[in-house]
């Protein structure tokens, strides 16, 4: 026989102002079954949690209704003060007196009546509860970070010094990411590569990482600490093992025209080619798009002159499969490029380049060895205007966001010119300064008191070339809009940061959110930046948004820790508020049929098919089966499922039913 | 119908199915279903107007599953059917040879499923004419008048459960009716029951009906319930331009996603 104690909490007076509590409690009182209803000022609180205790043990309660505020918050608090009373926590619900009752309505007999009709349903619903046990899964202590940039590699190396197992996915041939493109870095203007390399060859040597380039994942499915990813080697057309990374092949290969994706078109490449000298790893990839074997069907020029034979020209792609318990994406962005604007021609003209352009032009392994040359006819720029904000912050080029890290590169372009060319002029429009950070706005007022960059305040309306010069046109809105007009030699545009290519597909494929602009979103912009909205999956660097070095690598040490503390556990613990799909004796076995439209439904892929067989192998029967570790309860299926072959635990058919008909009873 | 006759005796001389779903006539010269597992009584077998069951309602019965290999003989409704119970995963085609009857009563040479399915591709998978009439009919109703015809109609069903029977895709080992904890639908025939009974049929089969008709035609009290499950067809070939049974790889249409799928009716 059920024994119901009922608890109304008053919540202070967020539900007395409006709801009866004293009558809530005594109509309740009546029903059948309920042996104890009372009302307390605060429920939640260490008292009226010692009332709950004391009153099971007291009345020997089998089901607890605390009618208070939404189950969100507190439901874990009862649950818990249960648990100590030594009640299953599973049997009691939380009947919410406040956001559905007391804050919506008006102090009236109705609020009152309307509050005994939710905590009714609730004791009938709780007279079917069952004791439930909590589920356990294990966990699998390898983590995967998606993106070889500084973040992915900062993220890596962080877990792997835990002492956990890391598999790194990079797609380009390189790790490095956009960091190993950079000449110097602000606010210290030391060297990029100089600071970037040593992590990266850390890496490749670390015993606990596993680096998987020119690689991309293929799918993921699985839950927290349990993924499976399947992840496409793409053939790299060598041997890796065979290949000593001698260069030769890179040297004779006919095809020399191609643009360098490591330069940003500022060079060419061949077709098989290792990004750049400090490449990890250092061997080399064939092009297939643009390798002449591949295209003609003969070539084979790097066959012939490799001392190792290392070339596989038939090698396929390769798709392995990993167990993977958390996941890290660090895929980076990009930026867009100057024929995102109409206003700046195009990208008709050479010499307008964009920041990431002119990062190569000044990087000392860069096209012109560091030597600031401007691309049309590799003349040294006398006069260069660099022009912030382009894309960025503005709406009407569907860009509303800040790209973060321009003012400050921007000034360090300036800063970088002035130093490499002491006569030039350089000359930087700008909407505002956001030089934020440590010794950031120092930075910016070196370039412009130091090196004596022009700074202007306006925007800039067109851009076109006239005798071979690119005659800028802008307003100093610091002298009353005053038109502005420079003849510029070279044009540097600091572009709008956005997300990477393919960030969509791969968000949906980890089944994580993005926002608009296609970067990943956080589960809670201030208290939860690293984590994503799924379980197990966390974010680190621009692909959250555009971010610089120093905040990229915060990120992805706060991702390692939220990776090393999930790997600390050896199982996880998830509420068994799951469906169950019904099993009996042979020979129904189950009243399932098999026809899996539930498997087409589920949103978290929850649902398995599992073959019910006899002892020599012969399949009897296909059923559906849920998954524990996936299933989220949600309740899709069991709407779904025609023979209701499926149940909800906790939220039963029998106990809808049940809160329904109590609903349509009189009391 | 004697080349139906002799490419059954082939099958099963050549063991290559144990049994052959078809029709015989029955001692009243009506046509009944007939299990042929013998070449010597093939000869039984019929093909005329007199044969209108769905035949392929036989196909997930265990008894009929354990005959492993088997051949049937099918019309349009028949291989629609064939089709959905496939994507349903019901049916292995492959344990299937489908001795195909044309619309003027001929055998079609139908060596594989995606032959059959090339044949239901170039046939009108709409509703039956003399039903399409009677929607049409119904449709200009306001909805409390069809309400109330409803209401007339269903107030004479006696639950016995022949529409569900008679329909392949009720192949479930059991029904929601039979569900008692809680009991959803009340086992008595009452108005309300009935009505319950009848939506919930229909629902369960929107987009998956393929207009064979059986369910009415089975009703011994003659509530026309087929017209419910075609109106939702007609539905499904509006709103996705889905008619079901046309591919063994479809998916269910109101269970799946398409970024193309029409949203005009969320209100």
């Amino acid at each position: 026989m059920a024994r119901i104690g009922v608890f109304v909490c008053h919540c202070g007076e967020n539900i007395s102002a409006t709801v009866d509590c004293g009558k809530v409690a005594e109509t309740i009182g009546k029903l059948k079954h309920v042996v104890l209803s009372t009302e307390y000022k605060y429920m939640c609180s260490d008292p009226g949690q010692t009332l709950i205790k004391e009153a099971i043990k007291e009345h020997n309660l089998t089901g607890v209704v605390v009618s208070a505020c939404s189950p969100r918050m507190h439901e874990p608090t009862f649950r818990k003060a249960c648990a100590e009373g030594g009640l299953n926590p599973y049997l009691c619900e939380m009947a919410n007196l406040r956001e559905h009752c007391s804050w919506v309505h008006e102090k009236n007999e109705l609020t009152t009546e309307k509050a005994i009709d939710i905590v009714r349903t609730q004791v009938e619903k709780v007279k079917l509860n069952s004791a439930l046990q909590p589920i356990k899964v294990p966990v699998t202590k390898t983590a995967m970070v998606i993106g070889g940039g500084i973040a992915g590699i900062q993220a890596a190396l962080d877990i792997a010094n835990t002492g956990h197992k890391v598999v790194m996915i990079e797609r380009s041939p390189s790790i490095g990411g956009h960091m190993s493109q950079l000449s110097e870095t602000f606010p210290t203007l030391d060297c990029s590569q100089c600071i970037l390399t040593p992590r990266m060859v850390e890496v490749a040597q670390h015993p606990n990482i596993t680096l998987y380039t020119y690689a991309e994942v293929e799918s993921v499915e699985g839950f927290i600490g349990n993924f499976t990813v399947k992840v496409r080697k793409k053939a790299k057309s060598l041997d890796e093992k065979l290949c000593t990374g001698c260069g030769l092949c890179t040297t004779k290969c006919p095809q020399k025209k191609i643009p360098n994706e490591f330069e940003q078109g500022m060079g060419m490449r061949p077709a098989i080619y290792i990004p750049f000298p400090q490449a990890v790893p250092n061997r080399p990839v064939i092009d297939r798009e643009h390798c002449t074997y591949y295209i003609k069907g003969k070539c084979k020029i790097c066959e012939i002159v490799c001392p190792t034979k290392a070339i596989r020209f038939d090698q396929p792609d390769e798709i392995i499969e990993l167990q993977i318990g958390a996941i890290v994406a660090a895929t980076g962005f990009d930026i867009k490029h100057a024929d995102f604007f109409p206003e700046y021609g195009y990208g008709r003209y050479k010499d307008i380049i964009d920041g990431l352009q002119f990062e190569r032009l000044a990087s000392a392994s860069g096209p012109t060895s560091g030597v600031i040359k401007r691309p049309s006819d590799g003349q040294i720029p006398k006069n260069i205007v660099f022009i912030a904000c382009a894309g960025s912050r503005d709406p009407a080029k569907g860009i509303a966001y800040c790209s973060k890290i321009c003012c400050m590169y921007t000034a360090k372009h300036a800063m970088l010119y002035k130093h490499k060319v002491h006569e030039g002029k350089a000359h930087v429009f700008y909407m505002d300064i956001r030089s934020g950070g440590k010794n950031y706005d120092e930075f910016v007022r070196r370039a412009i008191e130091e090196d004596h960059v022009n700074y202007i305040r306006g925007r800039v309306s067109t851009i076109y070339e006239r005798n071979g010069k690119l005659i800028v046109k802008g307003v100093d809105t610091l002298l009353s809009s005053m038109p502005v007009e420079i003849e510029a030699d070279m044009v540097v545009l600091a572009t709008a940061g956005v997300a990477n290519s393919g960030a969509e597909e791969l968000a949906q494929k980890l089944h994580i959110s993005y926002d608009s602009h296609k970067f990943f979103a956080e589960a809670h912009p201030k208290l939860k930046p690293v984590e994503t909205n799924t379980a197990g999956i966390f974010l680190a660097g621009a692909c959250q948004n555009p971010k610089d070095i120093p905040d990229s690598v915060s990120q992805a040490s706060g991702s390692a820790v939220k990776v090393a503390a999930l790997f600390s556990q050896n199982e996880l613990t998830r509420e068994p508020l799951v469906a169950v799909v019904n099993r009996m004796g042979p020979p129904l076995h189950s009243t399932c049929v098999g026809c899996f439209l539930c498997q087409a439904v589920c949103p978290y892929q929850a649902i398995e098919r599992e073959d019910i067989k006899t002892r020599d192998g012969k399949v009897l029967k296909s059923l559906a089966k849920i998954n524990e570790g996936l299933c989220q309860g949600c309740g899709t299926c069991v709407a779904l499922c025609r023979s209701k072959s499926i149940d909800l635990h906790g939220y039963s058919n029998n106990q809808v039913y049940a809160e329904v008909v109590a609903l349509l009873n009189e009391y | 119908m004697n080349n139906l006759i002799s490419r059954a005796k082939e099958l099963l001389e050549s063991k290559t199915v144990n049994v052959v779903i078809g029709y015989e006539a029955g001692p009243t010269g009506l046509a009944r279903p007939a299990f042929i597992t013998d070449s010597a009584k093939a000869d039984k077998l019929i093909y005329d107007e007199r044969c209108v069951q769905n035949l392929a309602v036989y196909l997930t019965k265990a008894e009929v599953k354990n005959f492993g290999k088997m051949a049937i003989v099918a019309r349009l409704p028949v291989m629609r059917s064939i089709m959905m119970l496939i994507s349903e995963q019901q049916v292995i085609g492959d344990n299937l040879i489908i001795l195909g009857i044309s619309e003027d009563n001929s055998l079609l040479d139908i060596a594989s499923i995606s032959v059959m399915q090339g044949y239901i591709d170039k046939c009108d998978l709409g509703n039956p004419s003399k039903d399409r009439e009677i929607l049409a009919e119904l449709n200009k109703m306001t909805p409390e008048e069809k309400f109330s015809w409803w209401q007339n109609q269903f107030s004479k069903c006696i639950k016995c459960y022949a529409c569900r029977q008679a329909c392949p895709m009720c192949y479930c080992i059991r029904c929601t009716v039979e569900v008692n904890q809680p009991q959803w639908i009340p086992v008595q025939a009452n108005a309300h029951g009935n009505t319950e009974w009848h939506i919930l049929r229909a629902m369960h089969l929107a987009g998956r009906c393929i207009s064979c008709g059986e369910c009415g035609r089975a009703c011994p009290v003659g509530i026309p319930c087929h017209l419910l499950t075609m109106q939702l067809a007609d539905q499904v070939w509006n709103y996705f331009h889905v008619h079901a049974g046309t591919s063994d790889k479809m998916n269910s249409v109101l269970s799946t996603y398409e970024p193309n799928d029409k949203e005009s009716f969320i209100i």
